[in-house]
């Protein structure tokens, strides 16, 4: 997809998420509109690196990875950020994505009923196996350093 | 990008999803979270020509061309949430590391469980990680995915997708609600390689403990993005290898042999 498309979709589904955000959080939407301007260009950025920087690195990381630096505490300007995106809230974010991402599935949902009853089974003892499995670890570890 | 269509159905999915908004109800000592990502999710399945035919073939795949791009903004807004809180996710390095081992967890519950199922092959598939997009790929590359292994990851991959988001939306809270682990250790367990599986179990916690909403978040994202590093290489060097030799030991413990045939390791 062209740069600029990729653009153009992130607008539209930032106006969702403003949308959202204005239903779902105390912020009215233009008080949200500075951190998600903020948001778009971190990922137009992170789309723009990944293409041309060497690496195949994917853009996500790139993404990530300059929001967390731009934010960091010692940062200049972080303050100015971190106010602005607060607004934004991360829950609401997701709501246009979970949307989308449900219509899509519908063209799995086949696929999903020839796959079977036990596979069913194994995938919820799998997903509960990892996340508690985990969890076990990372509170035994939290305790020992003491920081809960 | 151009179906307008899909867009105008997503916006009015987010409208109502939010309107109806966070939603706790009481079971016993505990408090289960719904969020609106969930109804937004659940009703635009329910768009599907399965059931109510608000959309076609077309704009399924139109929808499902965006999702990466729509994740960005999600991923810059971890970003944001995990910069302010690093000086602190670095303090917690060690548990944040470790706890990636726990992923081995689903080879030691899922492989007695396939096999007692009665499922073969199929078992090194779908027990050996929680089956995200790398992994998909793994077993595509070592067995084929039109083998029995195959056929195991994909199953699990489509179940993944299908309810894997609302599976750890509502696992979270009930681990939050019912077991002895504090909020940054089910925080720090979500990140399991999936953005959405994350956000779902993340946000749950995030509503049942609003004062720590912030730490929860970022350390659910810091240990997404280092399943995202590991995820492969622990797959490969670790659980691919466990899973196979567990696969061996209770296979003979169920049939009274060893495998053999197809049954047995390629």
């Amino acid at each position: 997809m062209k740069i600029k498309d990729t653009l153009i979709v992130l607008f539209i589904v930032g106006a969702m998420s403003l949308v959202a955000n204005a239903i779902g959080t105390k912020y009215t939407i233009v008080e949200a509109i500075p951190g998600l301007l903020f948001l778009i260009f971190l990922a137009i950025a992170g789309v723009v690196l990944a293409k041309y920087l060497p690496g195949r690195i994917p853009a996500v990381a790139y993404i990530v990875t300059l929001g967390c630096i731009l934010t960091y505490p010692t940062m200049p300007g972080s303050d100015v950020i971190n106010e602005a995106v607060k607004k934004v809230g991360f829950l609401q974010l997701c709501t246009p994505i979970l949307a989308y991402a449900g219509i899509a599935i519908g063209k799995d949902l086949d696929a999903f009923a020839k796959s079977g009853w036990r596979i069913v089974v194994v995938a919820c003892v799998v997903f509960t196996g990892t996340y508690i499995g985990s969890a076990i670890i990372a509170q035994t570890i939290l305790k020992a350093l003491g920081q809960i | 990008m151009k179906n307008i269509k899909v867009h105008a159905i997503v916006l009015a999915l987010i409208i109502i999803a939010e309107m109806i908004g966070n939603v706790s109800f009481k079971i016993g000592v505990g408090t289960i979270v719904l969020l609106p990502m969930l109804y937004a999710l659940i009703m635009g399945i329910f768009m599907a020509p399965k059931f109510l035919k608000v959309v076609n073939q077309k704009d399924m795949l139109d929808a499902s061309s965006l999702i990466g791009i729509t994740l960005m903004l999600l991923m810059a807004r971890y970003g944001t949430l995990v910069g302010p809180t690093l000086p602190k996710i670095l303090a917690a390095s060690p548990a944040l590391i470790l706890q990636e081992f726990g992923n081995l967890g689903t080879v030691f519950i899922g492989v007695p469980v396939a096999i007692y199922l009665g499922l073969k092959r199929e078992t090194i598939g779908a027990a050996h990680s929680i089956a995200r997009e790398p992994n998909v790929a793994l077993i595509g590359e070592r067995y084929g995915l039109d083998s029995a292994e195959g056929r195991g990851v994909m199953g699990v991959y489509i179940a993944g997708t299908v309810f894997g988001t609302i599976f750890f939306g509502v696992m979270a809270s009930f681990a939050a609600a019912y077991l002895p682990f504090h909020p940054y250790a089910l925080a720090m367990a979500a990140g399991v390689g999936s953005a959405s599986m994350m956000t779902a179990a993340v946000g749950s916690l995030s509503v049942m403990y609003p004062q720590m909403a912030d730490q929860i978040a970022a350390f659910g994202a810091a240990s997404n993005m280092l399943s995202g590093l590991d995820g492969l290489y622990m797959c490969i060097w670790m659980a691919l290898p466990l899973t196979e030799w567990l696969y061996k030991k209770i296979y003979r413990f169920k049939y009274g042999v060893e495998p053999t045939g197809k049954d047995a390791a390629k």
